[in-house]
C-alpha cells in the first residue's frame, strides 16, 4: 500500500510519452482556456524556454501574450528586449496592461539582447522576459535555456518562421499563424504526444465588442499562407456615407 | 633601506648611496586628506572620532564595542578594513587618547587589557615629543640626565622638573596616565563625499580603475554607514594626464533605488567604466555623492535564507541603462492626443516598486498593438477587404501643415488573414497607407 502511494507521489518525475507531462511548477496561464489545456502544466512553463515563431511580426503574438502582460504584480517588471516594431501604448493600457511595469528594451545587437535577456533572467525581478531573436545558434539557445530554469522566469523567445526546422533546447515551440477570428497555433514541441489538429485560437477584440471577422475559422495544418484569400466574404460592420465613400470600398461591400 | 638609507639622512648622501633612489616630496595636503578620509571611513565603527594630526585617528569605541564584539574582533576588523581602504594601520588600545597615540606610534603591540601605566611606563622618551608641545631641549635634558624610558621620567619629582622649564612633561604624563582630563575636538564627517585617489601610474585598463574605485567606495561605505544614509547616486570623475590636456569625465552612476550597498555600487561602477571610452591613461579618480538619505539597515534574515523569488528590479533597470544607454530602456505611456502617432511616449521608467500609473489615453476605437513607425505606403484600392470604418481623424492643425492629420482609417483583413490598420490620406493624392497590426 505504501509502495502504491510512493509511486503515485513520483508519478510526476517520470513522462510517459503519450501523456501530457506534469512538470514540477504549474506553468503560469496563458488566459486561454483552450491552450491552457493542451499545454504540460497548464499554462506557459516557468522557469524554461518557450517558443513562438512567427510567419511575420504582427501575426497575434502580442494579442496571445496580453493576458501575461497584463498580470505582472506590483513591483515586478515585464520586459520586452528588441521588438521588432513598435507597441503602441493606448491599445496596451486599453488592453490593461500596466505601462509603467512593461519595460522596452532596444539593443543594438542580438549579442546585446541576449545580454539583456540574461541580466532580466538573472534579477529574478521581472514575471516574464520577452525576447525576439533573429537567429540564434544552438549554444547561445541552451545558454538562455540554463538561465531561465535556474532564474524560474518563464523566457518567451519570438523567432522568425524559418527557425522552426533548427533545432531548439526549448521546452515549448509553438508556430503562429494569423487566421480569421484569431490566432492558429500549430505545436511543434511539448511535452507530450503531437496534438494531430492546429489550434485555433479566438483573440479578444480591443474594447470587449465583437471581432470586426467574427466566426472562428480554424486555420489549415498544411499551409494557410497559400490559402486564396477570402474574397467578398466580409462583412462591413459600418457602412460608409456615400459622398466620402473611397473606391475600394465600395468594391468590398456590394 | 639595505644599502643603509635610513630616516635623517639627507637627500644628498641618500642619492649618493642609492642613485636609482626615487624621491617624493612630502605633501601634508594630501596626508592630512588622507587622515579626513580615514575619519570619515572610521564612522561606521563609531560617531566618536577624532583627527590627531599629523598621523593619527583616534576612536573612542567604548560604547561600541558590545556591537562589534568586543576588543579584539573590534580591531581585528579595523585592521582588515583599512586595508581595503588602501592603508596600512597601526592599532593601539588605551584608555586615553594619548596613551592611544604613543603605544601606536613607539609601542610593540602589548596585552591592551594590562594597566595603563605599566604599559606607559616601557616607552621610550622619545614619545613624549608625539602629539605634545614637549620641544627638544626638554628631551635632551631628560636623556642627559640619563633616563631612557617614561617611567623613570614620571617617578622624577614634578616640581624640579617644573622649576627646569619641563612643565610640558609633566603636563603630558599626566595627560597620558589620566590623571587630568584630555578633551579631544570631535571629527564632523562632511555633508557631502568627495574623496580622491592618484592611481599610482596612469592607466587605461577597466581593471585598474575599477581597483581604485573600490578602495573609493570602500571610504564611502564607512560615510553612509556612519550616517545610516543610502544615496541613489555617486558621481566617479576621471582624471585624465595632465599633459594629454583631456578635460576630465564625470560617470554618473545612477544606482536605480537608494541603497548603501557597495556590491551593487561596484557592479554599476563596472558597467559605466566598460562603456565609457577613455581618450587618454587616467592619472586620478575622485568620487562624490551627496544628498544622502535615512535609510534602515537591511533587515538581517535569522537563517540567513535566500527564498530567491523577490529581485531588484531597481538594480535590473540600472545594470541594462548602464550598459545599454538611457535611451535604449524606457516604458512606453500613452498621450493624450488623437493623431495616432502622437498618441504615445516615451516615459522613463521608474523601479517597479515606485512605478506610478501613467496617464491615460483619450478613449478611442480599437487600436492595433504594433503600430509602424510610419506609414507604409500600400497600393490603392487597397488588396484587402476593410471591415470597419472609417474612423476619420483629423487633428493637428495648431502643429503645422506637416504635423497634421487628415485621414480615413479602416480595419482591415489582410491576405494571410491577419487584421492590420489601414488608411486613406483625405489630403491629395488620396494614396492608401498601412498603419499597425492588430495582433
Amino acid at each position: 500500500m505504501a509502495a502504491a502511494t510512493s509511486a503515485q507521489s513520483l508519478e510526476h518525475l517520470v513522462w510517459r510519452g503519450d501523456r501530457l507531462a506534469t512538470p514540477a511548477l504549474p506553468g503560469r496561464p496563458t488566459g486561454h482556456a483552450a491552450l491552457d489545456a493542451v499545454l504540460p502544466g497548464g499554462g506557459w512553463p516557468l522557469a524554461a524556454l518557450s517558443e513562438l515563431l512567427l510567419p511575420r511580426n504582427g501575426v497575434g503574438e502580442l494579442g496571445l501574450l496580453l493576458p501575461l502582460l497584463a498580470n505582472v504584480p506590483a513591483g515586478r517588471w515585464a520586459i520586452c528586449i528588441a521588438p521588432p516594431g513598435l507597441p503602441y501604448a493606448p491599445a496596451l493600457a486599453a488592453a490593461g496592461v500596466p505601462l509603467e511595469r512593461l519595460l522596452i528594451v532596444q539593443a543594438e545587437s542580438p549579442a546585446h539582447a541576449r545580454w539583456a535577456a540574461r541580466q532580466a533572467l538573472d534579477s529574478r525581478s521581472c514575471e516574464v522576459v520577452l525576447l525576439w531573436l533573429a537567429d540564434a545558434d544552438m549554444g547561445a539557445l541552451r545558454r538562455l535555456q540554463l538561465a531561465a530554469e535556474e532564474s524560474g522566469t518563464p523566457l518567451i523567445l519570438l523567432r522568425p518562421e524559418s527557425a522552426a526546422r533548427q533545432p531548439s533546447p526549448a521546452v515549448l515551440r509553438l508556430a503562429l499563424r494569423p487566421c480569421r477570428g484569431g490566432i492558429g497555433i500549430h505545436i511543434l514541441k511539448r511535452r507530450g504526444p503531437q496534438l494531430a489538429a492546429p489550434l485555433a485560437l479566438a483573440l479578444p477584440w480591443p474594447g470587449g465588442g465583437p471581432r470586426p471577422d467574427n466566426g472562428l475559422e480554424p486555420p489549415s495544418a498544411a499551409s494557410p499562407a497559400a490559402q486564396p484569400p477570402p474574397v467578398g466574404k466580409h462583412a462591413l460592420v459600418r457602412p460608409l456615407p456615400a459622398r466620402s465613400a473611397p473606391p475600394g470600398l465600395h468594391a468590398g461591400a456590394q | 633601506m639595505a644599502r643603509g638609507v635610513e630616516p635623517g639622512l639627507g637627500r644628498a648622501s641618500a642619492l649618493a648611496i642609492a642613485p636609482e633612489l626615487c624621491l617624493i616630496d612630502r605633501q601634508p595636503a594630501l596626508e592630512h586628506a588622507a587622515l579626513v578620509d580615514i575619519a570619515t571611513w572610521a564612522g561606521r565603527f563609531t560617531p566618536a572620532i577624532s583627527l590627531a594630526p599629523p598621523n593619527a585617528v583616534l576612536l573612542e569605541v567604548e560604547a561600541c564595542l558590545r556591537l562589534f564584539g568586543g576588543l579584539a574582533p573590534l580591531g581585528q576588523q579595523i585592521i582588515q578594513e583599512i586595508e581595503e581602504l588602501g592603508f596600512r594601520a597601526r592599532l593601539a588600545i588605551a584608555q586615553t587618547p594619548l596613551a592611544a597615540r604613543w603605544l601606536a606610534r613607539f609601542g610593540c603591540g602589548d596585552d591592551a587589557s594590562a594597566p595603563l601605566a605599566g604599559r606607559l611606563d616601557a616607552l621610550p622618551l622619545i614619545a613624549l615629543a608625539e602629539g605634545t608641545p614637549v620641544g627638544p631641549d626638554s628631551l635632551d635634558l631628560l636623556t642627559g640626565t640619563g633616563h631612557a624610558t617614561l617611567g623613570e621620567v614620571r617617578r622624577l619629582p614634578r616640581h624640579g622638573l617644573a622649576r627646569r622649564h619641563a612643565q610640558a612633561v609633566t603636563n603630558a604624563i599626566d595627560r597620558a596616565y589620566g590623571h587630568i582630563p584630555d578633551p579631544c575636538p570631535w571629527f564632523q564627517p562632511p555633508e557631502r563625499y568627495l574623496s580622491r585617489l592618484p592611481l599610482p601610474t596612469p592607466s587605461d585598463q577597466v581593471d585598474t580603475l575599477l581597483f581604485g574605485a573600490r578602495r573609493l567606495l570602500a571610504g564611502l561605505a564607512g560615510w553612509l554607514d556612519a550616517r545610516q544614509a543610502g544615496i541613489e547616486r555617486f558621481t566617479l570623475v576621471l582624471e585624465f594626464e595632465r599633459n594629454s590636456r583631456t578635460p576630465e569625465a564625470p560617470l554618473e552612476i545612477v544606482l536605480g533605488t537608494l541603497s548603501r550597498d557597495m556590491q551593487r555600487c561596484q557592479l554599476l561602477a563596472r558597467e559605466h567604466l566598460n562603456q565609457s571610452h577613455l581618450p587618454a591613461p587616467v592619472d586620478a579618480l575622485r568620487l562624490t555623492a551627496d544628498e544622502p538619505r535615512p535609510l534602515a539597515p537591511p533587515d538581517g534574515d535569522l537563517f540567513h535564507g535566500d527564498d530567491g523569488q523577490q529581485g531588484d528590479g531597481g538594480l535590473l533597470l540600472a545594470t541594462l541603462r548602464a550598459r545599454l544607454g538611457d535611451r535604449a530602456v524606457r516604458c512606453l505611456a500613452p498621450h493624450p492626443d488623437h493623431r495616432p502617432e502622437k498618441a504615445w511616449r516615451w516615459a522613463e521608467p521608474q523601479p517597479p516598486e515606485r512605478g506610478r500609473p501613467l496617464p491615460s489615453s483619450l478613449p478611442s476605437s480599437p487600436r492595433p498593438l504594433w503600430l509602424l513607425p510610419e506609414p507604409r505606403p500600400i497600393p490603392a484600392p487597397p488588396p484587402w477587404t476593410l471591415l470597419t470604418g472609417p474612423e476619420r481623424i483629423e487633428s493637428g492643425w495648431w502643429d503645422g501643415p506637416e504635423a497634421t492629420v487628415r485621414r480615413d482609417y479602416f480595419v482591415a483583413r489582410s491576405q494571410d488573414g491577419g487584421l492590420a490598420w489601414v488608411f486613406r490620406d483625405r489630403a491629395e493624392p488620396h494614396g492608401w497607407y498601412l498603419h499597425g497590426h492588430f495582433a
